[in-house]
């Protein structure tokens, strides 16, 4: 066994006492296997990480158990030998590219930095060595990559180097902590697949956490699901997903998004709602010492139905938000809007309230010094109604009434966006526009959240514009799906037709790189 | 909120300092053990002990009675100075961060420049512009903390404006007065009242030092740069004369620090305590 | 840093002398000093008083005096001393020269100081170094320099005999006496830095300890020293340049009290010899030229900052 941990518990001293982070975990990695270790947020799969690197935060204890690598109980280590081991016997690939590698040194130097260290090369020797290692991660013109520092290449190309450093002492042992979930979804596939070629040239074990199934079964030969510090089931992934024997992990799987489980059945008439034509957003202006930014968004015309759900798909900076900011009135543009096929020359009181939006960040859009009562007053008091549906709004996103006392901080992340929905609701808007809204939320909040917007839609027969990088999400709800890329609009056609019709090669490509999961 | 303060040590202290200070403001010539001005020719520096608890100085008057009489002159201006700075500062830089564009970067670069006078010099050339006196030395503090102050409100108004629930506000159609008022000052407030108690210290010691450079309170007036500046001829046989005040000064901008470390830990809505 | 953004930098330096002289200028101008009264003394005949007011322009309206005094200061005319007759910008320009040399001191002492201070108080939080830099910081502000200085004055002049007291020895003169009769002044106007820029070099480190890339580097398998000065100090230094830059303001603030006390003929004193005299054209040139050179030292820092941060691309 490469990576052997035996009934490993772990808690954190707080305030309020010592809280359980991992509870009796115990897993094991062969050489040359990779394992999956799935979980929420909170589950403790990240600090499993930190135990294995030794790097555990001041207030941790340990409780019991053991981490072997290779035989060796890594917890007894001192300082020195386990700086021997870092690095060298284990890598780390981390979430972050733009956050992990140094903006001040170049991507040669933090490269090398490991060759120097735990190879003992000389200067040139490790810049020459490091030159090779850049081309192995499929980097073009490694030699120029090298002399560069972060902020001149892409995150892509930042993982890549990532990467790079985490095999270059051909350790035993890779650590992957959410690898791709900071990149947009193409370049994260690629980077999965860089990572199946170098596990086949290589036969290095990992570990790799995410909080996506699907995409942990696509890359694991074993997939361990962590709920709340314990493993509750740990299978190969077709298995895993076919018959799956913890009650976690069923809920976890049918929350995961499958294009191929429509949740909405009904076809919407044909009137147009909300009516963008040829719209241009521009930000910045040029001035004495500025050039002009690009556009975010060129010339982009769609139509919302009324009671449809038009799902908007791209990647980020593709200007999907730039359209729900166009559409809101918060931010200026060109071209025209109409509102049932009248046009509209001012945002007037009728058509903001027609037209709501829900934002990515319930942290940002929840006034943090408003109560849930007064956050949700606000609409009542511009539109007409009565502060008495205060209980009823809260009732309708499945909240106990008395949470119009809390203040957003006392909410958690789906709350606070349940709370964001119910105000959206409380101007009895025709449309809304969903800005990304489940993106920060985890797989079975999501799953939560979307059956409420469904089942506020059935209600209401509410409109959706739903803004979102899922693919696989969006397939499974709209009527019909956008995609841009770069600030146009690439393609437009029913979620029914996509997987036969003819698209735009971009779009096969983005569905290319979020196949359906498995089951 | 008071007693979430208190729970800082930081806070705990800098109250108790500022109260023993708002004490002496108060009830300083009840408290004063002797009279302020009574001259004896026989206790000429008479150092610290029974009679005079911190001395007395060149013309016999006690210390400590001058301190406690002093704190009337001192504090309660560098209050004022601090909250008419601080209120132009905000409503400059809540403005420039408002209007947006041309005008925000016309009233940065002029905030930027004016930056340029080092706060110190401005007061003087104020002070000795509209006369030496008490009151004018405040006005001087005061102009010369509104540069400072407009860049720090204008740097946090800028950050409420960015977020989301004033992207919210405008969507739904909020009025301007709303928007800034109940979505964005609630917000700003609690960093600008942070950095204003800890100017007051700036105050307390810049208009001290007006006083000390002559261009601030003049004899007989207590105030405390004035008694440090007075007490400089004779260092060599009083020093208390020195140390008295000048401890003063130092305790009071402490307790104005500490108050304000204490609320900016008090304050954040996040941290549940 | 391409030359747009030296340009654009360049035009702001313009704009913050403009603007600083129209500030002086209108502050002077209300100055109830009669520059004709100044000039000829309290028994001159008014007729002599009118003549001159005609000669110095003062029956003009106050837009044309302030473009004609702003036509002589491109010429570089700053005009001349009331009290002395001496053209005024020399005199200050020579006075700076004697205040820079306690300002580049200062500020050395400050970094060798306020730097390791800030770094060790922030590698072992809540340790003796910590409380020792919290306590310094916390004094520092707290202390205003003229009560700063008397105490010095007092421990090390009067009480020990270690250095002198007041005065001011040319550098070129004699280098070890020029010296020793700067310790004190340095030290009083670098305590508030080093208060101020201990702390920020404590926070900024304290977040660079804990950022993703310090992290990464450590399990790298990288020695704690290696990780510090490799990967902590000089992102945790990058935002201490511009805080030192806006300093000097407090700097020079600073050196006004310290001069005084400490009887040094540097720009500080001019100006408050100058501001006592009620002489203008002294009082102007002084203050701008004080104002230069914080607009001059914000753009070597800005400068500086590019250079050290290739992340910044100024355009």
């Amino acid at each position: 066994m490469i990576l052997q941990i035996d009934d490993y518990s772990l808690d954190y001293a707080t305030r309020a006492g010592p809280r359980r982070v991992l509870d009796g975990v115990s897993l094991s990695i062969a050489a040359g296997e990779v394992l999956g270790l799935v979980g929420e947020s909170g589950s403790g799969k990240t600090s499993l990480a930190w135990a294995i690197m030794r790097a555990l935060p001041g207030n941790a204890r340990e409780s019991g158990g053991a981490i072997r690598l290779a035989g060796q109980d890594l917890r007894g280590l001192g300082g020195a030998a386990l700086r021997a081991i870092r690095g060298k016997r284990i890598g780390m690939v981390f979430q972050d590219p733009a956050t992990s590698l140094n903006p001040t040194l170049t991507l040669g130097r933090q490269l090398t930095e490991v060759l120097e260290r735990h190879q003992g090369l000389s200067r040139a020797d490790a810049w020459r060595a490091g030159t090779c290692l850049l081309a192995r991660v499929e980097l073009r013109d490694p030699a120029a990559m090298m002399r560069r520092y972060p902020h001149e290449v892409s995150g892509g190309e930042k993982q890549r180097v990532v990467i790079a450093t985490a095999f270059a002492c051909r350790p035993e042992l890779i650590l992957f902590d959410e690898p791709t979930t900071a990149l947009d979804v193409i370049t994260g596939a690629r980077i999965l697949d860089l990572f199946a070629r170098l596990r086949r040239e290589t036969g290095v074990a990992g570990l790799y956490i995410s909080h996506d199934l699907s995409l942990v079964a696509r890359v694991a030969d074993r997939v361990a699901v962590l709920e709340q510090g314990r493993i509750v089931e740990e299978a190969p992934p077709a298995r895993l997903f076919t018959a799956p024997r913890d009650a976690y992990t069923r809920r976890l799987i049918t929350a995961v998004p499958h294009p191929d489980r429509r949740l909405v059945e009904d076809a919407p008439g044909g009137a147009a709602l909300l009516d963008l034509r040829g719209i241009t957003v521009r930000y910045g202006r040029a001035g004495l010492f500025a050039r002009r930014r690009p556009a975010a968004v060129r010339g982009v015309s769609l139509e919302v139905r009324a009671g449809e759900i038009l799902g908007l798909v791209g990647e980020s900076g593709s200007g999907k938000s730039s359209i729900a900011r166009a559409a809101t009135g918060l931010a200026a543009f060109q071209g025209s809007l109409a509102l049932d096929g009248r046009p509209v020359a001012a945002m007037d009181r009728a058509y903001r309230r027609a037209v709501q939006i829900v934002f990515q960040h319930p942290d940002s859009s929840l006034n943090p010094r408003h109560s849930v009562a007064q956050l949700l007053a606000r609409p009542l008091r511009l539109y007409g109604g009565d502060l008495a549906e205060i209980p009823r709004l809260l009732e309708q996103v499945r909240l106990p009434a008395d949470y119009a006392r809390r203040y957003p901080h006392q909410l958690s992340g789906g709350e606070k966006q349940r709370v964001a929905i119910a105000r959206a609701f409380a101007a009895r808007p025709r449309l809304v526009i969903c800005d990304e809204i489940t993106a920060a939320l985890d797989v079975s909040v999501q799953a939560a959240v979307i059956e409420l917007l469904l089942e506020l839609r059935r209600a209401h027969g509410t409109a959706y514009l739903f803004i979102t990088h899922d693919l696989n999400l969006v397939r499974q709800i709209v009527h019909r799906i956008a995609v841009m890329r770069a600030g146009e609009l690439v393609d437009l056609l029913p979620a029914a037709a996509l997987p036969t019709a003819r698209t735009h090669p971009y779009t096969r490509e983005l569905m290319d790189a979020c196949p359906a999961p498995i089951g | 909120m008071i007693r979430r303060l208190l729970r800082t040590p930081q806070g705990a202290i800098g109250v108790v300092l500022l109260a023993l200070v708002a004490l002496a403001c108060v009830f300083g010539p009840a408290l004063a053990p002797r009279d302020p001005e009574a001259l004896d020719f026989l206790g000429r520096f008479h150092p610290p002990g029974a009679g005079h608890w911190l001395g007395a100085d060149q013309l016999g008057r006690d210390v400590l009675s001058r301190l406690l009489v002093g704190a009337r002159t001192t504090v309660p201006l560098a209050l004022l100075a601090t909250l008419l700075g601080t209120l132009s500062g905000a409503v400059l830089g809540t403005l420039s961060a408002y209007l947006g564009g041309r005008w925000d970067e016309a009233i940065m670069r002029t905030v930027d420049a004016v930056m340029a006078v080092p706060g110190l010099l401005l007061a003087l050339l104020i002070a000795s512009t509209l006369g030496k006196s008490g009151g004018n030395a405040m006005i001087a503090v005061a102009v010369a903390f509104v540069p400072g102050m407009t860049r720090v409100t204008r740097s946090v108004a800028l950050a409420a404006r960015r977020q989301d629930y004033v992207a919210a506000a405008i969507a739904r159609g909020e009025g301007g007065a709303w928007i800034v008022l109940r979505e964005m000052l609630p917000n700003v407030a609690a960093p600008v009242v942070i950095e204003t108690t800890i100017r007051v210290s700036f105050a307390v010691m810049l208009f001290a030092t007006l006083s000390f450079l002559g261009l601030g309170a003049q004899p007989p007036s207590s105030e405390w740069g004035l008694m440090v500046a007075e007490a400089r001829r004779f260092l060599h046989q009083a020093p208390w004369m020195i140390a008295a005040p000048g401890g003063a000064i130092a305790l009071t901008a402490i307790g104005f620090n500490l108050l304000g470390d204490g609320l900016r830990d008090a304050l954040n809505p996040r941290d549940e305590r | 840093m391409s030359a747009r953004w030296l340009l654009r930098r360049l035009l702001l330096i313009g704009y913050t002398l403009l603007v600083v002289s129209l500030l002086v200028f209108a502050i002077t101008q209300v100055l109830p000093a009669d520059a004709a009264v100044t000039l000829l003394g309290e028994n001159a005949t008014p007729d002599a008083l009118a003549a001159v007011r005609v000669q110095l322009g003062l029956n003009d309206p106050v837009w044309l005096q302030y473009a004609h005094w702003l036509g002589g200061l491109l010429h570089g005319d700053f005009g001349t001393s009331m009290r002395s007759g001496q053209p005024v910008l020399p005199v200050m320009l020579t006075a700076l020269s004697r205040s820079l040399l306690l300002a580049v001191l200062s500020i050395g002492l400050m970094l060798a100081v306020a730097v390791p201070l800030g770094v060790l108080a922030a590698l072992r939080r809540g340790g003796a170094i910590d409380l020792l830099a919290g306590l310094v910081a916390y004094l520092g502000v707290s202390l205003p320099e003229f009560v700063t200085a008397t105490l010095l004055l007092i421990l090390f002049a009067d009480m020990l005999h270690w250095l002198p007291a007041t005065g001011y020895v040319p550098l070129a003169e004699n280098p070890a006496d020029s010296l020793r009769h700067l310790v004190l002044p340095v030290v009083t106007v670098s305590l508030i830095l080093v208060a101020h820029v201990s702390r920020m070099m404590r926070s900024e480190t304290i977040d660079v300890l804990h950022s993703d890339y310090a992290r990464a580097a450590r399990l790298k398998g990288l020695s704690p020293a290696t990780v510090l000065f490799r990967h902590v100090l000089r992102n945790a230094l990058l935002p201490v340049v511009t805080i030192v830059a806006l300093d000097v303001g407090y700097l020079l603030g600073g050196i006004i009290v310290v001069e005084e006390i400490f009887a040094i003929p540097g720009i500080g004193r001019q100006l408050i010899v100058a501001i006592q005299n009620r002489d203008l054209p002294s009082i102007q040139a002084g203050a701008l030229v004080m104002a230069a050179t914080y607009a001059v030292a914000n753009f070597l820092a800005d400068v500086a900052y590019a250079v050290l941060d290739r992340r910044i691309r100024y355009d």
